[in-house]
């Protein structure tokens, strides 16, 4: 039962922190709202018996990269004069609001569908970095091996965007 | 020894993306070096997968790889359009960054590693391996595209195009996750089973699906989701714009053909949907095309008008004895020709691309009359001329579509190819029609005129090939 109430309020705040990202002007509170989300996403994670992932979500996201992203707003010290004047911006949303939501009801009426069941807990040792280990490196050894591509053409080009130049002499 | 050989183009180009990746760092190493090196890497990944061609499917490392990766004749002719690709922008570009002085060795490092993705995105049969190949492949197109970082229009392009980009990943995994929640798996060959099986998680399937098609859609250009595609291949340079079009269209036209063609009752229960996709997409491609006066806008938008020729091959596929080949031949003929084209404006386009409009290209055959001559076949085989690649490619899906039982879109695809003409002739005519303005000179290398050279003689070569066969 508790676990019930648990997802709702990890729900309801991983999707307040993604609104407020959206609506909030200032980056700084935009990005701390995303923490919020960061954060109810890791407990719903953990409400899965996902302990790994609920640990590196915790470590990884709402730690290293939220801080390095709050390290670059700092660094930049945006003022709420730099800010661009976003005129309309509601009507936007309200035009984005109804473009999805025939989608969202789509997906509600999926959801919907689906039978009823009650919530376990699967067995010892579910989720650890052990049973993850093994599942990734025996059955999901091809896609772990060329995200390392991913991750290589991504440093490779963060070099190329933002670093300095050696332009053809 | 079968799968490593099928293997062996990935290998090569990775190798070579990798190698680039370290001489970049050496400050003797010149630019032009590097296009040599990703010339030959790309050409001898091109005559690995030739020569070891392919037989029937048959799953890579299948113990390794859990069966993730599949090669076919199918994966083997859309892994030889995508070298082919990289071969005539690494020569293009080439010539184009003799002029256009933003080039660094990184550049074609990225290419390399953008073919690297799309060979992995055409023989993925899983959706995870699948997401990861096609973020590898559009990373590296992002990157491409705002690599001339002085140039407004291309930062605006890369920005529109990476949020759009991360928009269809987005759809993506969620499908991906739909999919999962409903067939508890991710591979093809299980999501088939589970779809024939109906089991009560219908709903979730159906989601998923509808998902992941509007991933892909985004990614091959379709009708409500084109509206990126006119503007990020303005912004970027005239070799990665012909890149984009040919070589990233034909890796999502190859994983949207495997993903369709996994279990016929996928496939004929998405056909009506496919259907309007396909039409809006040949309309609305033509209607925004008359209107562009940029050279590069038009292309564009005809880019999209073939994506929805390639949607109608998508129709008319029989998913119970899946070749593709109908898709494989346009592809090929569609990618020679744009390539032809793009790699004519790599060297014709002048510094900072200045001659861009109808108007710029005036005159060109008064002044330089094989260049005119090459763009005007590229031209007629895109708008489906005889004795073209283009010609060829068309009839192929027109028969394909009419013994699909789909007549209607075969009529169709005939009434937009007229209008297409209205936008190929129009340059053809500024070309031949009127008195020279500009003396075209170009200073590059001659490298790009010989790779149009050689792509006329490949429009021909493709066109004549099923009937001397």
């Amino acid at each position: 039962m508790s676990a019930e109430w648990l997802f709702y309020v990890f729900s309801v705040l991983s999707v307040l922190g993604a609104s407020g990202l959206v609506l909030f002007r200032h980056p700084m509170s935009g990005a701390m709202s995303l923490i919020v989300t960061m954060i109810s996403l890791a407990g719903l994670y953990a409400l899965l018996s996902a302990k790994l992932i609920f640990v590196l979500q915790l470590i990884v996201y709402a730690g290293a990269i939220m801080s390095l992203i709050l390290f670059i707003i700092m660094f930049l010290n945006i003022q709420t004069i730099d800010l661009p004047e976003e005129k309309g911006r509601f009507y936007y949303l309200v035009g984005g609001i109804i473009l999805i939501s025939p989608i969202a009801s789509f997906l509600i009426k999926v959801v919907k569908s689906l039978p009823g069941s009650e919530a376990t807990i699967v067995g010892s040792g579910f989720g650890g970095v052990k049973e993850v280990g093994l599942v990734l490196f025996q059955d999901w050894l091809l896609p772990f091996e060329i995200v390392s591509l991913l991750l290589l053409v991504s440093l490779v080009g963060a070099v190329v965007l933002a670093g300095k130049r050696r332009l053809n002499k | 020894m079968h799968d490593f050989l099928s293997f062996l183009p990935f290998l090569i180009i990775g190798a070579g993306a990798i190698l680039l990746m370290l001489l970049s760092a050496f400050e003797k190493i010149q630019v032009e070096i590097a296009s040599f090196v990703s010339m030959g890497f790309f050409g001898a990944a091109f005559f690995a997968q030739l020569l070891v061609g392919c037989g029937p499917e048959a799953s890579l490392f299948a113990k390794v790889f859990n069966g993730m990766l599949v090669s076919s004749n199918f994966t083997m002719v859309a892994g030889l359009i995508i070298l082919g690709c990289g071969f005539f922008t690494a020569v293009s570009s080439h010539s184009y960054f003799k002029v256009n002085l933003f080039c660094t060795l990184e550049f074609y490092c990225i290419m390399m590693f953008a073919a690297c993705g799309m060979l992995l995105l055409t023989m993925a049969q899983e959706l995870i391996t699948a997401f990861i190949a096609l973020e590898i492949m559009s990373l590296s197109i992002y990157i491409l595209v705002g690599y001339d970082r002085a140039n407004v229009t291309a930062t605006e392009a890369i920005l529109k195009y990476l949020i759009l980009g991360a928009f269809a990943g987005a759809f993506f995994t969620m499908g991906t996750a739909l999919i999962y929640g409903g067939a508890a798996t991710t591979k093809f060959v299980e999501i088939s089973t589970a779809i024939s099986s109906g089991s009560a998680s219908q709903p979730l399937l159906l989601a998923g699906v509808f998902f992941v098609f509007v991933a892909l859609l985004f990614k091959a250009a379709a009708f409500p989701f084109h509206a990126w595609v006119i503007d990020v291949y303005e912004g970027a340079s005239a070799p990665v714009t012909g890149f984009m079009a040919t070589a990233l269209k034909t890796a999502v036209f190859a994983v949207f053909a495997n993903f369709l063609a996994l279990s016929g009752e996928l496939h004929s229960g998405w056909i009506t949907f496919l259907f309007w996709v396909s039409v809006l997409t040949m309309f609305g491609g033509n209607l925004v095309a008359i209107g562009q006066s940029s050279l590069k806008r038009m292309l564009a938008a005809s880019g999209i008008v073939h994506s929805g020729y390639l949607l109608i091959a998508l129709v008319a596929i029989s998913a119970d004895h899946f070749t593709g080949s109908a898709i494989g031949y346009y592809l090929a003929a569609y990618a020679v020709s744009t390539l032809g084209i793009f790699a004519a404006l790599s060297y014709l386009g002048g510094e900072g691309e200045k001659r861009a409009t109808f108007d710029d290209f005036k005159g060109l055959a008064k002044v330089r009359p094989y260049s005119a001559a090459a763009i005007t076949v590229f031209l007629l085989s895109m708008a489906g001329i005889p004795p073209t690649a283009g010609f060829m490619g068309k009839f192929y899906i027109i028969t394909s579509a009419i013994s699909a039982g789909q007549t209607a879109l075969a009529v169709l695809l005939v009434v937009s190819s007229a209008f297409s003409m209205w936008y190929y002739l129009r340059l053809i005519i500024n070309m031949y029609f009127h008195e020279a303005e500009d003396s075209f000179e170009s200073i590059g290398s001659p490298l790009a005129g010989a790779g149009t050279l050689a792509l006329v003689v490949c429009v021909f070569a493709i066109g004549l090939y099923p009937i001397v066969l």
